[in-house]
């Protein structure tokens, strides 16, 4: 069913050829600017907290892979309020199959698969550029830390639109967790002052996918923990999914 | 004159509605605050040697002043109504009402920001004047830098809605709004240093951003503020700023009169 | 034991309280109140397998609140409901297998792309057999007349043409329940009697249960043997809707074509009376006045060119309920 979705979705955007296309070339060319923002930064400065450019853009590139990946293939989770004001909601509750399986299918971001082809070229050059000695560990350790990338995104999409059930009202509350965690992670959690490194790590798992991995794989440290450190964030969805479960119950006794 | 001023009064009343987002709004600037600094902070820290293009004080004081005044100067704020009339046609119906459809529509954008940030200012520059060093935001250089700021503060508002108006417009003529807002809002965003502040820039970049409208949206007042530039070079940087607001009032008028013509001729 | 048992449902809402005025947004933007409103105060009624119920009131009644609850999107605040002995929140994915929705004013189907690119998802989601799937697809494709349309872009037909394709989609799973939410507004004649004779047929012949929300009163003299009323959230008639036809039906439209001035005339029985282009429109109660004696009354003192006699129409009907009751 999902992929029937997804094919439905494709062909929807496609009707529309040239806008794409140019929709597409300009989320490729335009995004690319970020990343020079922080080379730009670093003519200024050589390091942060040890990390150079590359470490950095390593870092940034697997975090912006993560949740272009959710932006694009999980459209509707991200955008829920929609499926709340204009119906659709009440639609899926009418059919005899999970909501959020169903929001999941609803909608894909076809333009924003550049931003994650634009965060894998990134990436590469970061690979190239920071002189690696791989190993089987260090490709397994890149693959976890970009799979739980993924999911810590979708855990936050999932989360924000829980609270999209009870109101559609400030939702700029959303950008905080997600743009504004996806700000916060693109450099290693470390940098940052104490306070805003627990919450980081032990509320909303950052640290776990964005620092302590990126230690083992950049040969920081040789602790094999830190390897399987990004399975931290499968906890970290218990409670998203959770919330999703009550926030829908809430919408079944109040509606919108 | 008085149909612009009721206007005005009921975005008042309507903005004032949206409480919960005025809340999340300043919880994120403040987030977004905090984090940038520390960034910063560990910049700082980790190259004490570097030659930095601002002193941590007034860099700081400029992050603040960035997030408080964040929905005043936000380079672009969609106005549904305006894109859904431009999309569906109805821009045709404008032409038979009393009062100018440019005016009317740039006084709501300038009103819309004026309340949203006036909402949320103050709670941030309290919190962030009451916070211990070097998180603080410092007071402004002299009274004069102070009353520069103010003033450039304000035009800033009216020419990112000046600016605003002109990408509205521009969607008119384009079959898909997309590619074009969100290409705007990247460049206006960098080059009024909102990614990273202005003079961390290459030089070749700064050069480029002189020749841009955006960097007296949201450098040049929160620079002016903290004495990063003096006096003197504000008050010949003003001109600057008025004549960029006069270029694209000019502009975003004309076009808005072509926008109107094609909605006619096409039948809405 | 009756097919569909709703048993004493209430739905409250709270709503935000606003005044108007620049004083009162600023208070409440500090200090928010709120009011309670009951959409549905403690409705009962029940429904045999193979019925078709209109189900009418103005704009506001409850409505649509009703079918959300029957659905099974909302859930009572007090009170049961009951479907083929099964509770529409116990168990979701089973309840909705049974049930099909269509609400007219919103779409299911895809917009860019042709609608039976949305009828091969449904059968996913609803996990269709290729055989029952292909079978009911040509059976309601020729009833509703849509083989051609179900290939063109939704975003291309006319509002009839999808309404037709909204209705297949919504029975595509062979529900034995059908809840249609204005299933009629805005079409033309033409598609508004095809969707008609669609509901009478699959009624007839699938033994679906209908249950319509509708404001066109010809929706419910052609589909509906029954009629819930509501207003104000509250059941104020169900029954046939020949009892409403014949309580009112002795009322009767007298059309008076005359150049004269007719002042007020002291007749019981009189309902109404309105000044139209070429004479006046009156409504009499029969019962009370009979046709001849108000024509006696009205040509020894007029002189009258022409005159026509009309039972009232549905729609008057309705009205008219709808004053006595005061909603």
């Amino acid at each position: 069913m999902f992929f029937e979705s997804i094919k439905m979705n494709i062909k929807s955007q496609l009707e529309y050829k040239s806008s794409f296309i140019i929709n597409s070339i300009s989320q490729f060319f335009i995004f690319f600017t970020f990343y020079f923002m922080i080379i730009a930064l670093f003519q200024k400065f050589n390091n942060i907290r040890g990390f150079t450019v590359y470490e950095v853009l390593l870092c940034f590139s697997i975090i912006q892979f993560g949740f272009a990946f959710t932006e694009t293939f999980f459209r509707g989770i991200d955008r829920f309020e929609d499926l709340i004001i204009d119906g659709r909601l009440d639609r899926y509750l009418v059919r005899p199959r999970g909501i959020l399986f169903q929001t999941l299918c609803s909608e894909i971001d076809l333009v924003k698969i550049f931003r994650i082809i634009q965060a894998l070229i990134i990436m590469v050059i970061a690979l190239i550029k920071l002189d690696i000695t791989w190993n089987i560990l260090k490709v397994m350790v890149l693959i976890f830390m970009m799979i739980a990338s993924i999911l810590i995104f979708f855990g936050l999409f999932v989360l924000t639109a829980s609270y999209c059930f009870i109101t559609v009202q400030g939702l700029e509350v959303k950008n905080l967790l997600t743009d504004g965690g996806k700000n916060l992670a693109q450099y290693p959690i470390s940098i940052y002052r104490k306070g805003v490194v627990f919450v980081f790590t032990f509320i909303i798992p950052y640290g776990f996918i964005n620092y302590y991995p990126l230690l083992y794989f950049l040969g920081k440290t040789n602790n094999i923990l830190y390897l399987f450190s990004p399975f931290m964030v499968l906890l970290f969805l218990i409670p998203c999914l959770l919330s999703f479960k009550i926030g829908l119950k809430h919408y079944n006794s109040v509606g919108s | 004159m008085k149909a612009y001023f009721n206007y005005f009064k009921l975005r008042v009343i309507t903005n004032l509605q949206y409480r919960a987002a005025a809340l999340a709004g300043i919880s994120t600037q403040f987030f977004f605050g905090i984090t940038y600094i520390m960034l910063y902070l560990a910049l700082y820290e980790s190259n004490t040697s570097a030659n930095v293009p601002m002193d941590l004080q007034s860099l700081v004081t400029y992050l603040w002043l960035q997030q408080s005044f964040f929905a005043l100067i936000y380079p672009f704020l969609k106005d549904q109504d305006l894109l859904k009339m431009i999309k569906n046609g109805n821009l045709a119906y404008e032409l038979i009402r009393p009062q100018s459809f440019y005016f009317k529509f740039y006084i709501k954008m300038i009103s819309e920001r004026l309340v949203a940030a006036s909402l949320r200012c103050l709670p941030i520059i309290i919190v962030g004047l009451l916070l211990p060093s070097p998180y603080k935001l410092g007071l402004p250089a002299s009274v004069e830098s102070f009353l520069l700021f103010i003033v450039s503060l304000s035009l800033s508002c009216l020419l990112v809605s000046a600016l605003s108006m002109i990408i509205h417009i521009i969607t008119l003529f384009t079959i898909d709004s997309r590619g074009i807002i969100s290409g705007y809002s990247v460049i206006a965003e960098v080059f009024m240093g909102a990614v990273i502040p202005l003079p961390f820039f290459p030089n070749f970049l700064i050069k480029i951003g002189n020749y841009l409208p955006f960097r007296f949206i949201g450098d040049f007042p929160y620079r002016v503020y903290s004495g990063s530039i003096s006096v003197i070079e504000g008050r010949n940087l003003l001109f600057g700023s008025i004549s960029w607001l006069i270029i694209a009032i000019i502009v975003g008028y004309l076009i808005s009169k072509v926008a109107l013509k094609k909605a006619v001729i096409q039948g809405g | 034991m009756s097919y569909i048992i709703v048993d004493g449902i209430s739905k409250t809402f709270k709503v935000t309280k606003r005044n108007s005025g620049l004083k009162s947004a600023l208070k409440s933007f500090f200090k928010r109140e709120y009011v309670l409103i009951d959409a549905v105060k403690n409705i009962s009624f029940e429904i045999e397998k193979g019925e078709i119920v209109g189900y009418i009131g103005p704009n506001g009644a409850g409505k649509s609140t009703t079918i959300k609850m029957l659905s099974g999107i909302l859930l009572p605040t007090a009170g049961n409901i009951k479907v083929n002995g099964m509770n529409p929140f116990a168990d979701r994915r089973k309840y909705v297998s049974n049930i099909g929705v269509v609400f007219g004013q919103r779409s299911q189907l895809a917009w860019d792309i042709p609608a039976e690119d949305t009828f091969d998802l449904l059968k996913d989601i609803y996990k269709l057999s290729d055989e029952k799937y292909e079978k009911n697809k040509s059976e309601l494709v020729n009833l509703l007349d849509i083989g051609e349309i179900i290939k063109k872009p939704v975003r291309s037909l006319s509002l009839g043409q999808r309404m037709r394709c909204e209705i297949a989609a919504s029975l595509l799973h062979d529900p034995k329940i059908l809840f249609l939410d204005e299933p009629t507004i805005g079409l033309d004649a033409k598609s508004k009697k095809i969707v008609r004779d669609f509901i009478l047929k699959i009624n007839k012949e699938r033994k679906v249960t209908v249950i319509l929300t509708t404001h066109d009163m010809m929706d419910i003299d052609k589909l509906a043997k029954r009629i819930i009323l509501i207003g104000k959230g509250q059941i104020l008639y169900d029954g046939s809707l020949e009892k409403l036809k014949t309580k009112y039906g002795s009322y009767k439209k007298i059309t008076i074509n005359t150049k004269e001035n007719i002042s007020d005339i002291k007749l019981k029985g009189i309902i109404s009376k309105e000044k139209i282009d070429n004479g006046y429109s009156f409504v009499i109660d029969s019962n009370i006045i009979t046709i001849s004696k108000f024509i006696n009354y009205l040509s020894n003192r007029y002189s009258i060119n022409d005159m026509d006699i009309d039972n009232e129409g549905i729609d008057d009907v309705i009205l008219k309920l709808y004053q006595d009751y005061e909603i």
